[in-house]
């Protein structure tokens, strides 16, 4: 008898299985043809990247170095001056190294003008190291505030070094 | 037009041999094309039973995938194992698809325009599928690879085993139809009812039968990839590797039809021609076949074992049986 209940009980489960593959053969595949059809990234922590600002079009790093710092893998190369008619420094290069960074996020964290942020990019295979180097400043183009500040004459011409 | 073509070869080689050459490739170039489009099925069939898309890039839906594969086959070397028993090992490729090309040509199409007419057909083809083991053992053998001669000898006890049931099953029918000549068993299919009606235990019995034949899943152990690499045909590459595949597919659609023909009515159906009629049907008990191999886990061998003796040839006897005695009763 235990046999005959083994062999219902067997034949009962594969119906079953037959079930769920049939059943699943006929809904949706849930993969996407990727090159054909674009993933939806907003929730994706990508490389990091500039903050673009609506209020002034442009990024608010003034090369604080806070970044460089508290990094744990040492990715980023800032420079900085100021430019004629400001108080505050700007960056004139910025580089990521994103081939050691970890996206830890702590230079988000730490960004006193909260202009560092995740971007939603995926595509990042690279074929040489020196292209995992981002140029995070590339994308802003010429900086309008140093444009503003050599065409207009410096007007309060603070002492130089005596800051 | 095949006409014309075999007049015209019996012309240089006399009719015999030229309907013998005609018959035996369009038989092939069939058998080729049959089995580029199982093996895109089959990858489509697993790809959406994982909520996949499978092959999707060559041709319409990756319909031009598998003639691609073919042809990156065709460029591959071929690898001879140097300790190898190098006859067989050549043979046995050749040997694996013989057997299947001559059932092939013994399945009725329809009616009386079938390649080869037989009248004990049914015998001739359960005789016949017992040659592919020798050829798979042959394979397993002459690689001379541990992996190799344990397929070999898995698909061995194997086929032994399910040849017995899928025999039985096909006797019942062949009790109820009172002849083996397939032809006529589809006559009396389209005289009654779907012999599937009338021996489901037998359908069953032959659907599990032909999946152990055709050595595939749940029944895939002589070259299960876990366990033993590639089985059989571990050591083998290119071209040859390419034959096993050729002969495996083929035997998926060969079996089909003959499961088609002894339960679900062969050629007989409206509207179609029969040969349509036949290959749709053969093509649903592939189908089923795929599907079942995409659900079940693989059989551990003893279970495998003990499943075929201890209870499908039980079963498979008693449904003889009764059938013998149920035919006695009603005359």
């Amino acid at each position: 008898m235990s046999l005959l209940r083994q062999v219902w009980v067997g034949a009962k489960s594969l119906l079953i299985g037959f079930g769920v593959t049939g059943r699943h053969m006929m809904k949706r595949p849930v993969t996407l043809l990727y090159p054909h059809v674009e993933p939806d990234a907003t929730k994706w922590n990508g490389p990091i990247e500039l903050v673009t600002f609506p209020e002034t079009g442009t990024h608010d790093c003034i090369a604080c170095n806070a970044c460089t710092r508290i990094c744990p893998s040492d990715c980023f190369t800032i420079e900085g001056k100021r430019p004629a008619n400001s108080k505050k420094q700007r960056a004139t290069l910025f580089k990521l190294d994103f081939s050691t960074c970890s996206l830890c996020g702590l230079c988000i964290d730490v960004c006193p003008t909260d202009t560092l942020k995740y971007s939603e990019r995926y595509d990042e295979a690279m074929y040489t190291r020196p292209m995992t180097v981002n140029d995070l400043l590339a994308p802003f183009g010429e900086d309008p505030v140093f444009a503003a500040a050599a065409a207009s004459p410096a007007p309060p011409a603070a002492p130089e070094g005596g800051a | 037009m095949l006409a014309t073509l075999r007049d015209w070869l019996a012309g240089y080689i006399g009719t015999f041999a030229a309907t013998l050459l005609l018959g035996v490739a369009a038989i092939m170039g069939f058998l080729a094309f049959n089995t580029l489009f199982l093996i895109w099925l089959e990858r489509k069939v697993s790809a959406h039973i994982q909520r996949r898309y499978g092959p999707m890039e060559v041709g319409f839906h990756g319909a031009l995938q598998t003639v691609a594969d073919m042809l990156k086959l065709l460029g591959k070397q071929l690898l001879t194992p140097v300790a190898s028993d190098r006859f067989v090992y050549l043979l046995a490729p050749v040997l694996v698809f013989v057997p299947v090309l001559c059932i092939a040509s013994l399945v009725p199409l329809a009616g009386a325009e079938g390649f080869a007419d037989m009248p004990y057909g049914l015998l001739v083809i359960v005789a016949l599928s017992g040659v592919t083991v020798i050829a798979i053992f042959a394979a397993g053998w002459s690689s001379n690879n541990k992996y190799a001669v344990l397929g070999g000898m898995r698909s061995v006890s194997q086929v032994i085993a399910y040849e017995i049931p899928v025999l039985l099953a096909a006797l019942s029918v062949t009790l109820v139809a009172q002849t083996t000549d397939l032809r006529h068993i589809v006559e009396a299919q389209r005289a009654f009812v779907p012999f599937l009606l009338v021996q489901p235990v037998a359908a069953l019995l032959y659907m599990i039968g032909i999946t152990a034949e055709t050595n595939r899943a749940p029944f895939d152990i002589p070259e299960a990839e876990s366990e033993l690499v590639g089985g059989f045909h571990t050591e083998y590459s290119g071209m040859r590797f390419a034959l096993f595949f050729f002969a495996e597919y083929s035997n998926m659609l060969v079996l089909g039809a003959l499961g088609a023909t002894l339960f679900l009515g062969g050629w007989s159906g409206p509207w179609l021609p029969g040969p349509v009629w036949l290959l749709l049907k053969a093509y649903a008990v592939i189908l089923v076949m795929m599907w079942m191999r995409w659900t079940f886990p693989r059989l551990r061998f003893d279970q495998l074992m003990s499943f075929a003796w201890k209870l499908l040839i039980p079963i498979a006897l008693l449904n003889v049986l009764v059938t013998a005695l149920v035919l006695w009763r009603i005359g």
